[in-house]
């Protein structure tokens, strides 16, 4: 006891007396390239999306774009007519079937995934270290061997480019995670919660719906954002299993266009935006249960 | 009195077997049984224009079982140069991939870690990068180092620090350094959540013992940091070698394995093989070699840090 940690008084390991001027100028400069590095890259995604191609080719090259535009966009939505207006309707209708897919993965992840974690927190069972190291060895496992599988699969249960299909698919990825996150989730509520819920004449499932979900909010925040993030993102499954015209999800619609060259580089800079704004406000959202929830059940991504 | 607890510790078993069943089952469905099969395609002649023949049923679908061939399509993959060079560029990619993002996800822990205002919102930066998806980072990063309309050659070419544009894209050795940092800047931010939160159970008063004998600021990080955070550092490392093989979509986005191969990564020759040129056979044995690999280092993982940390599993 008596043993502060460097959270608690707010010091992290420099210098906790009074910096000196020099090195508060080269933290504030390291501070500031920090910074830079992290969002630069996506302020300039937006800058493009609101720029004309022109001004983009235009040597010198003004990092304040000399005319802003909200074209892109309106191409994107279909709301004027352009030359590629057959790739760029595209976005909209891969957009609801990424929210479909993500959706349904998400919901499904936190029925079944959560229910896993909270027993594998609380119980001792047959094959309880067996099947979790299993979990474990399917989160390191690349997604990419079992496509192959999938695509033969799927084709035979006749669910290839369906939105099922991708259901079915993103499952293998995704709630490894979430067992893993919600399993460490629920070690941190206290098991006395589920006793006394006992004692009170619930059965166990009632223990579990009744009273530990309602207080599992920040675990099942974290544990569907992620999952959610996850899907929203993914590219190579969704390219090779969704192939016909119309069943695919955003990113595979937007690396198709990266991949035409008639298509200007700010239009497609625009549905980069459009697709990347869900998944990072999603995550800053969220930001605290999904910190806490992926460093306490680390995770490759 | 122990009958009664017996029974009780049973049924609390079938209720945990009747809460992780759904859970297992659909991971045997979605995970072992494509595993496994994948492994058998490896071993066949795939050929998907044909519908019938024998078959094994899952689920009450019939998926098609091809010819064993044993081991010829290993033996084809390794008799082709390209897969030898490939792995050379993965080995490559992995160990230059794996030092940036452990060197970077340090080096913003390190600054993120010291008190400032506005830390929080900082913190907060760490994760866009992180949050996109490998589409857009792609297209990010083409939109800063293209040839013609690129942000880069425009900035340096305005500073005067270059006469003629870069290609960085075109160039084979440097379009697979840019692989490596673009991959970087999406994983790296992730490290540095980890080293973070290492560092904040980390006790004050090593610090100040550390202070007291005069340590400066590095010889704190040296003996007083980086030992404590030895089990993190471990962790960022073998999740940034089991992501770096396993790498694809970038290259999907940014360079398609050219140029002349120049990126082409294992992951990247198996992917094509089986999904460009429908080579199902060649390609899923390609990626088994790859995936034995990632095993190898989830076995180190598991007894390394899971076995030593959560010993009941």
């Amino acid at each position: 006891m008596g043993m502060l940690t460097a959270a608690e008084r707010g010091y992290r390991g420099g210098r906790y007396r009074a910096r000196s001027a020099g090195s508060r100028v080269l933290l504030y400069a390291l501070i500031v390239a920090v910074a830079l590095w992290l969002v630069g890259p996506f302020i300039w995604l937006f800058v493009t999306s609101v720029s004309y191609q022109r001004n983009l080719l235009a040597r010198p090259l003004a990092l304040i774009p000399p005319e802003v535009t909200l074209d892109n966009y309106k191409m994107i939505l279909g709301l004027v007519r352009f030359h590629a207006e057959g790739q760029a309707s595209k976005i909209l209708p891969s957009m609801l079937n990424s929210l479909v897919v993500a959706g349904l993965v998400t919901v499904l992840n936190l029925v079944i995934g959560t229910t896993a974690g909270y027993a594998y927190a609380r119980f001792r069972f047959p094959l309880k270290t067996l099947s979790l190291f299993a979990l474990l060895f399917t989160r390191m496992l690349p997604t990419v061997v079992l496509i192959p599988a999938f695509f033969l699969m799927l084709r035979a249960a006749g669910l290839q480019n369906t939105l099922t299909g991708l259901v079915v698919a993103y499952c293998s990825f995704t709630l490894p995670f979430t067992v893993w996150i919600m399993k460490a989730y629920f070690e941190t509520v206290p098991a006395e919660l589920d006793k006394s819920a006992l004692v009170d004449g619930c059965n166990r499932l009632q223990a579990y719906t009744h009273v530990v979900l309602p207080v599992s909010g920040p675990g099942l925040m974290a544990g569907g954002a992620f999952t959610f993030m996850l899907c929203w993102n993914e590219f190579i499954v969704a390219q090779v299993l969704n192939t016909k015209p119309g069943t695919t999800t955003l990113p595979p619609v937007i690396a198709g266009m990266n991949g035409q060259i008639n298509i200007d580089y700010s239009v497609i800079a625009a549905s980069g935006f459009l697709g990347a704004l869900p998944a990072v406000l999603l995550v800053l959202c969220f930001q605290k249960y999904l910190v806490q929830g992926l460093t306490a059940g680390s995770v490759k991504g | 009195m122990r009958r009664p607890r017996a029974s009780l510790r049973f049924s609390e078993a079938r209720f945990a077997v009747f809460l992780v069943l759904p859970t297992l089952v659909a991971i045997f469905v979605v995970v072992l049984f494509p595993l496994a099969y994948s492994l058998w395609l490896s071993f066949t002649d795939v050929n998907l224009l044909r519908t019938t023949g024998p078959g094994i049923e899952i689920l009450g679908v019939r998926v098609p079982l091809f010819r064993w061939i044993g081991l010829r399509n290993y033996l084809r993959i390794i008799d082709d140069p390209l897969y030898w060079s490939s792995l050379w560029r993965t080995l490559y990619f992995v160990g230059a991939f794996v030092l940036e993002a452990a060197v970077i996800g340090m080096g913003m822990a390190l600054v993120l870690q010291e008190r400032f205002g506005g830390r929080p919102v900082m913190r907060s930066l760490l994760l866009i990068p992180w949050s996109l998806s490998r589409v857009v980072v792609g297209l990010l990063w083409i939109g800063i180092l293209d040839f013609e309309f690129g942000m880069l050659n425009g900035v340096l070419a305005r500073l005067g620090l270059i006469d003629g544009y870069i290609s960085f894209l075109k160039d084979g050795f440097t379009a697979l350094n840019v692989l490596v940092s673009v991959y970087m800047w999406n994983q790296a931010p992730f490290a540095t959540l980890l080293f973070l939160a290492g560092m904040q159970s980390i006790s004050m008063d090593l610090y100040s013992a550390a202070e007291v004998d005069g340590a400066g600021y590095w010889q704190r990080f040296r003996y007083v940091t980086l030992p404590a955070l030895r089990s993190v550092v471990f962790l960022v490392l073998v999740l940034a070698t089991v992501n770096g093989f396993l790498m694809l979509d970038l290259i999907y986005v940014l360079t398609m394995g050219g140029p002349a191969n120049d990126t082409t990564t294992l992951s990247w020759l198996g992917f094509q093989t089986t999904f460009a040129f429908f080579k199902f056979g060649p390609g899923t044995a390609i990626l088994y070699t790859l995936t034995a690999l990632c095993l190898l280092l989830t076995f180190v993982y598991h007894r390394l840090i899971v076995a030593r940390f959560e010993p009941e599993g």
